[in-house]
């Protein structure tokens, strides 16, 4: 017995290394106070632990799928590259917070440490295999995303948004717990192994119970992805937060929360029962919705944070069709999408950052002529913007292609209607944003500082699987597709 | 003699006091007890359904987590509130209006 939850730990590694990580920062970051020569050296040694997670989380990608710690957690290779696409963002995150006078100076070291503790949540969110794991993995999630939200403490607007998150939050975990407690009666077991053998055979007030439920625990997660009627939150937040914190919370809880969903969407609706007919139409409307109301609200934002922030709502409408055709298919879609997501996301978020904090201000007016300021910058910035919108031939072009083919495979004409209107309203204002900064002139004629080589080249970097991955994809969708088979 | 029926009453009530109590109420302190409510409703389900259906201790262990999580949430919570309350001197919700379209 003890014997086989040790043998268990070895899958556990990458968890285990970034809750050391976690700790580790706690006590360094106490010990070195004010003092801001230690700060480099403790931002570099996050850099290499978390690189020693992703190289941990690479040699777990070949595993078969297996339920450790009583079926608390599952170990695919499903989650396991969720978990890598997570780390990225951390990574990146991290990064972007060392360079930014968003974050002040004596709080950088706890951005890294809560950072890694949402990694944490996410990572316990991406592999749960039981209600009690994805509630844990959610709150853990949550509750530091409040903090790292209202990091600016003297600002007003990151107060504010912290509260909105935290009030919003804890509503939605709530009734996303009520609903669970019905499930649990229902079921008689927390354990969605067991919970699946019992699923077909509901009948009367149980299958009621169990609907209005299962829609209580999708508010729940509808909620940290941002979905349609529970997205309210997203803009004032990704707006009021510093922007390494806006990055982060564009790509990690999203990532864990969809990946959260597209497992209880498989374990429970993957036949063709009542439940998962009505399961499939709700997911279809909130997409729809989701899209619509995130690609027609940030046409008319003039702050750049919060045009990114509903981009990010229809970016998560458009996944999530791949959950709507359940099948390995659409999982592959989706991972391939999150992928090419966090790239772009991460270049996008760089730049604004850099020039926000040249200018204080995040509005179009910074982005006023940056070509004749920083051709390469603007360059890439411009092709991001293109690969956002999803145009030939960057990779954001791959991944919408790869979630119109599933769709329209599975015949939902409709909802594929939906997406290509979509996608031509996100053209219109990606394209508004670097027509700004490509053909208007410039306000002043002083030389932007924020881009220093480094950053420079970790854009350029990051550049680079977003132009390889639009013309030679198939590595990473082999690697997304070889994610997507145990799924079931 | 108590049975579930009761019990899950009462956890109903709960639940939509502590809504309508998010909703209704304009000061930050009393939303975040709304919350406690919204948790405590889930945690005396999941007792009530362990003690009378399943007869498995799940029931009883979440409840648990649940009590952990609240607290650690409350924390984070009125802390924001402090902050909230040092910059702006109120804590009525209709003050925090500086994020908006």
């Amino acid at each position: 017995m003890i014997d086989q939850l040790f043998g268990f730990l070895s899958y556990y590694v990458p968890e285990i290394i970034s809750i050391i990580l976690m700790t580790t920062l706690l006590v360094a970051e106490a010990a070195v106070k004010d003092d801001q020569a230690p700060r480099l050296k403790i931002h570099i040694f996050t850099q290499i632990v978390l690189g020693v997670v992703l190289m941990t989380l690479f040699m777990n990608l070949d595993e078969k799928p297996l339920h450790i710690f009583h079926n608390a957690v599952t170990i695919d290779p499903f989650s396991t590259l969720v978990k890598i696409i997570m780390t990225l963002g951390t990574m990146g995150a991290i990064f972007l917070s060392h360079s930014s006078k968003d974050i002040y100076p004596n709080l950088k070291s706890e951005f890294s440490l809560m950072a890694v503790g949402v990694l944490i949540g996410g990572m316990l969110l991406a592999s749960a295999n039981n209600m009690l794991t994805l509630y844990l993995g959610i709150e853990t999630l949550s509750i530091l995303s409040y903090v790292l939200s209202s990091l600016k403490r003297d600002d007003s607007t990151s107060t504010e948004a912290g509260m909105k998150y935290a009030l919003y939050g804890g509503l939605s975990a709530g009734i996303a717990l009520f609903g669970m407690s019905h499930l649990y009666g229902v079921f008689g077991s927390i354990q969605f192994v067991d919970m699946i053998t019992r699923v077909q055979g509901l009948q009367g007030l149980n299958l009621a119970i169990v609907m209005i439920s299962f829609v209580m625990f999708f508010v729940g997660i509808g909620y940290k992805i941002s979905l349609f009627p529970f997205h309210m939150w997203t803009p004032d937040v990704y707006q009021g937060s510093p922007i390494p914190v806006t990055s982060f919370f564009a790509i990690v809880p999203k990532m864990a929360g969809l990946a959260a969903l597209v497992r209880v969407s498989f374990v429970f609706f993957s036949e063709g029962s009542a439940l998962s007919v009505s399961w499939i139409g709700l997911v279809l409307v909130i997409a729809a919705m989701t899209m619509t109301v995130g690609n027609v609200t940030a046409i008319g934002q003039t702050s750049v944070k919060r045009l990114l922030a509903f981009s990010s709502i229809g970016h998560v409408g458009m996944m999530i069709l791949g959950v709507v055709v359940m099948n390995e298919a659409g999982v592959q879609a989706i991972l391939f999408y999150g992928l090419v997501y966090l790239f772009m996301t991460l270049i996008a978020f760089y730049v604004t950052s850099h020039l926000s904090d040249m200018y204080g201000t995040d509005s179009y007016d910074v982005f006023r002529g940056l070509i004749y300021k920083h051709p390469v910058m603007a360059i890439i910035m411009a092709s991001v913007l293109f690969s956002l919108a999803g145009m030939p031939p960057f990779s954001g072009f791959i991944a919408k292609f790869n979630i119109f083919s599933v769709v329209i495979q599975k015949k939902h004409y409709g909802i594929a209607l939906v997406a290509a209107i979509n996608s031509v309203i996100g053209l219109y204002y990606y394209m508004k944003l670097a027509k700004t900064m490509i053909f208007s002139k410039p306000q002043g004629d002083e030389l932007v500082l924020g881009f220093s080589g480094l950053n420079q080249t970790v854009i350029i970097l990051l550049f680079i699987p977003v132009l390889f991955l639009g013309v030679f994809w198939d590595s990473a969708m082999s690697l997304a597709g070889n994610a997507s088979i145990f799924i079931k | 003699m108590m049975s579930l029926t009761s019990y899950l009453l009462i956890s109903l009530v709960l639940f939509i006091v502590g809504l309508v109590v998010m909703i209704s109420r304009k000061n930050i302190v009393a939303i975040l007890l709304g919350i406690e409510l919204i948790l405590n409703a889930a945690s005396l389900n999941f007792v009530a359904y362990s003690r009378y259906v399943t007869n498995n201790l799940d029931g009883h262990i979440f409840s648990l987590f649940i009590i952990v999580v609240a607290a650690a949430e409350a924390a984070v919570g009125l802390a924001i509130v402090i902050r909230f309350f040092q910059i702006k001197e109120t804590i009525h919700i209709d003050e925090a209006t500086q994020l908006r379209n």
